[in-house]
């Protein structure tokens, strides 16, 4: 809980530097720093429409952010929730265009099934690899994001496209309920939240949690012990998969009501984003979730009513990711004058290991 | 002119918020040979690292032939005459022993390295202590007693008067220790000083002029050789009695619970480092595995507890066949396994106390019910261990990165003891824990034995597998090399056996 509250602190004073960096750069330009983040403020919160333009935003992070917490969780680095989002609202949007002899509720249900499922499968690809190939999933789920984003576009200009000018398919039979109309903000954050909350349980009170909190932390231990790291390793992903599977669902079915080529481009790197800077912390992630969906939709408002230009809230955004990564930086640093430190003050650290293992022992095993 | 040729005196040394030292104090004559003993984390180490200058010192002072040094680093040690042994040599695997030794101060003609030179006047150091030393040889080809000699001369030809062996006999057979006491011997001859870290009393009561021991941080006293005993150094060392000679409980072997049988299996870059290893231990005894570190007892234990693949033979536990099952299963039959490695193999270092001691019951009651973690189960179990095995700090919530060596390594011991009930691996229990640790792990294998449960000791320190077990076998190279119970044992046979001297052993 210390811990938890340390960790929130440490949020807030790098938003702070992050938004401080960035008013300098307002200043540059020769704009009021103070008029241009109210603006930003009012962009984000002002009125109905704003709020719920904010909150629309704030869902999907929400999402992938905790499906790549889950992934770091057990030791993965998952780059591909994007692509899981992509694939996933694809599925989701064909289902509902195309399987209209279901009833509403179980078209519904069967959206978001079909959206786990594939996000699911998607991720298994490379956790596969990872776990019995050693080839670094970082590589494959990069690459196969592409991959993702080419398959959608192919299906919304072919095969499933609406014909329009648009590169988009035909309307959904089935939509989440709007919430604060005319915004975007539709019922999908609850799912988002109900999802968050059962991966903030499984991780701290399960056995589940407690295997791929090994996992991630040992993987040599978790062998050892008679936890199967590959098969964690795999889960993991999977349950990664799913959760960008859901944020793609409801990206369809909640804000756009049809499949609309390159609409979750961001999705995934900035939900990676809100992640990492908060250490694959669930429990934190959704603070930066909110925090990018509120510069991400002030932004807008501040163009317009102050001489700043938009592309200063990306600025500051790879301001935050700076500092992040120096944070962690330091932290690096300072585990290596500890473990220097420790040398001397505990010999027995330092006795030599004759014997080095990289945890493939078992990989050749049928 | 003072009368010592080093003088340390008050030294402090804190890393951060731990003193390793809080009152060093060490002196060292001409010509003499001084032990520095103490635990692990007594700060011995530490205080030789200071004079060698390798970090600053807080406060204190060392004075070097009766002058102040103000500040030292290592070049400015080796100017003045010292050098330094480390307990991982510094050597260059890929170059050769000639290479290795004039690496940083090569004698040149024009342009090129006089190796001729180099080498003659290399040779003149081996020639006048008798050092065992190939030149030609690559630092990969040689044997660690070897090496340690290509480190002494290394120091030597820097001009060292003064030389600082940091636990050199850790990493060698008996016969290779009685090989360097002859070296240091004759180095003492001549006239050179010689400083000996160990925490072996018999050894440092076989070659040392004056004693000095540390104790957690704190300097306790020095001794002469002549005024003192191991049992009085012992005492000094911990700060009470200790009883490592654990008497042994009489053996009441029942049946067979683990057979090997000719088991073949890969290491990391040879292809089947184990070849046709058989063995079995019997429920009720201690089995010893005598042997120098590498020669295969990892690459063994690994094959039979599941971490490793075997290729051939087959591993009975209890008449049923465990060959190649997961580790999981292997548990699930009745065997524990204390790792040799207890930081990436025996514990999560990211996790508490409490976590570690039920890792492996983590998915049975009452630990877990329906996927749930039962934390209140885990913590009572945890206390009760704590008490049991007098794990400290007392707190089970704190993280086990947050332990020292011996706590750590009793976690991995209380959990594996608890989960065994037909045969417990041990593989090196006690490396690189304090005294104290020690004596109670090695109470608790004992304990185990009279349980009934089989026990399977591996470990590099031969007094440990002599005062444990009740039969030994010797492993050399991948294969076994000699059985024998332990009423026939002795350091000098099982040394030999270790090198793979079978014959000279049979003689004896």
């Amino acid at each position: 809980m210390k811990q938890t509250f340390k960790n929130s602190r440490k949020i807030l004073l790098t938003m702070l530097l992050a938004l401080g960096i960035g008013a300098i750069f307002i200043l540059a330009i020769g704009e009021n720093p103070l008029s241009a983040y109210g603006a930003l403020l009012r962009g984000a919160f002002d009125g109905k429409l704003k709020i719920g333009t904010t909150l629309a935003a704030f869902t999907p992070l929400l999402l992938t952010s905790c499906a790549f917490a889950v992934a770091a969780q057990a030791g993965a680095f998952n780059v591909g929730v994007e692509g899981e989002v992509f694939l996933g609202g694809l599925v989701a949007a064909y289902i509902g265009i195309n399987w209209g002899f279901l009833p509403k509720p179980i078209l519904l249900v069967a959206c978001f099934a079909g959206a786990i499922v594939i996000g699911m499968l998607w991720a298994l690809i490379p956790a596969i690899l990872k776990a019995y190939y050693n080839i670094s999933e970082v590589c494959v789920t990069i690459l196969m994001n592409s991959v993702a984003l080419y398959i959608t576009s192919y299906f919304v200009n072919g095969p499933m496209s609406a014909g329009v000018a648009n590169a988009q398919s035909l309307p959904v039979l089935v939509t989440l309920p709007k919430i604060l109309p005319p915004s975007n903000f539709n019922a999908g954050i609850f799912i988002a939240i109900v999802v968050q909350l059962l991966i903030i349980f499984m991780l701290k009170k399960t056995t589940w949690g407690y295997k791929i909190h090994t996992v991630g932390t040992n993987p040599m231990h978790a062998e050892y012990i008679g936890i199967n790291p590959k098969k964690v390793f795999i889960h993991s992903m999977m349950l990664s998969g799913a959760i960008g599977g859901i944020a793609g669902c409801i990206e369809v079915l909640g804000v756009h009501g049809y499949f609309l080529n390159n609409f979750a481009v961001g999705l995934g790197t900035n939900g990676m984003l809100a992640a990492l800077i908060v250490k694959s912390n669930v429990a934190l992630a959704p603070i930066m979730a909110f925090f990018l969906a509120v510069l991400k939709s002030g932004a807008m408002g501040m163009q317009q009513s102050t001489g700043v230009p938009k592309s200063i809230v990306d600025t500051i955004t790879s301001v935050f990711i700076i500092i992040a990564t120096m944070e962690l930086l330091f932290q690096f640093k300072d585990k290596k004058r500890k473990n220097m430190e420790s040398g001397p003050a505990s010999p027995d650290e330092t006795i030599p290991v004759t014997k080095k293992d990289d945890g493939k022992a078992g990989a050749s095993r049928g | 002119m003072s009368e010592f040729s080093i003088e340390m005196k008050d030294i402090v040394k804190s890393f951060g918020s731990v003193q390793a030292v809080k009152n060093g104090q060490f002196t060292l004559k001409q010509g003499e040979i001084h032990s520095l003993i103490g635990e692990n984390g007594a700060g011995k180490s530490t205080m030789m690292k200071l004079l060698y200058g390798l970090y600053p010192i807080d406060s204190g002072e060392i004075r070097v032939n009766g002058e102040l040094i103000k500040s030292i680093d290592p070049k400015k040690a080796i100017s003045m005459g010292i050098g330094m042994v480390h307990q991982e040599f510094m050597l260059v695997k890929e170059l050769t022993v000639l290479e290795n030794i004039i690496l940083g101060f090569e004698p040149r003609k024009g342009m090129v390295i006089d190796f001729d030179a180099a080498r003659k006047m290399v040779q003149e150091y081996i020639d006048r202590y008798g050092m065992d030393v190939q030149l030609n040889k690559k630092i990969g080809q040689i044997s660690v007693g070897e090496a340690q000699r290509v480190e002494i001369i290394k120091t030597l030809c820097r001009g060292a008067n003064i030389i600082i062996l940091d636990e050199p006999t850790a990493v060698l057979t008996p016969q290779e220790c009685t090989q360097l006491f002859v070296i240091l011997k004759s180095l003492r001859e001549s006239g050179k000083s010689i400083i000996f870290i160990s925490h072996k009393l018999n050894e440092v009561m076989d070659i040392s002029d004056r004693i000095s021991v540390m104790r957690q941080g704190q300097y306790i006293g020095t001794v002469k050789k002549e005024n003192t005993s191991p049992a009085d150094l012992a005492k000094m060392m911990i700060g009470r009695e200790v009883f490592l000679n654990i008497e042994k409980t009489k053996v009441n072997t029942g049946k067979t619970v683990l057979e090997v049988k000719d088991l073949w299996t890969s290491g990391e870059k040879e292809i089947s480092k184990i070849r046709g290893v058989s063995l079995d231990v019997k429920a009720g005894e201690i089995v010893g595995i005598a042997g120098i570190d590498g020669n295969g007892q990892s690459e063994l234990i690994e094959a039979i507890t599941g971490l490793r693949a075997v290729e051939k033979g087959s591993v009975v536990l209890d008449g049923e066949n465990i060959t190649n099952l997961s580790p999981r299963k292997i548990r699930g039959h009745g065997m524990a396994h204390i790792p040799e490695d207890r930081n990436t193999r025996g514990l999560n270092r990211g996790m508490s106390i409490e976590d570690n001691l039920v890792a492996d019951k983590i998915d049975e009651k009452p630990y877990a019910s329906h996927f749930c973690l039962k934390k209140d189960a885990a913590h009572h179990f945890a206390e009760t261990m704590a008490e049991k095995f007098d794990i400290r700090p007392r707190n089970v919530k704190a993280l086990t990165s947050a332990l020292s060596g011996g706590n750590a390594q009793k976690v991995v011991v209380a959990r594996e003891v608890t989960s065994a009930t037909k045969l417990l691996v041990a593989s090196q229990p006690t490396r690189g824990v304090d005294i104290g640790a020690i004596e109670s792990i090695r109470s608790t294998l004992q304990e185990v034995k009279s349980r009934n449960i089989g026990v399977l000791l591996v470990s590099a320190d031969l007094e440990e597998i002599l005062s444990l077990s009740d039969r030994i076998v010797v492993m050399y190279e991948g294969r076994i090399t000699g059985r024998m119970r332990a009423e026939e044992a002795t350091e000098e046979n099982l040394g030999l056996l270790m090198m793979g001297d079978v014959d000279q052993a049979k003689e004896e």
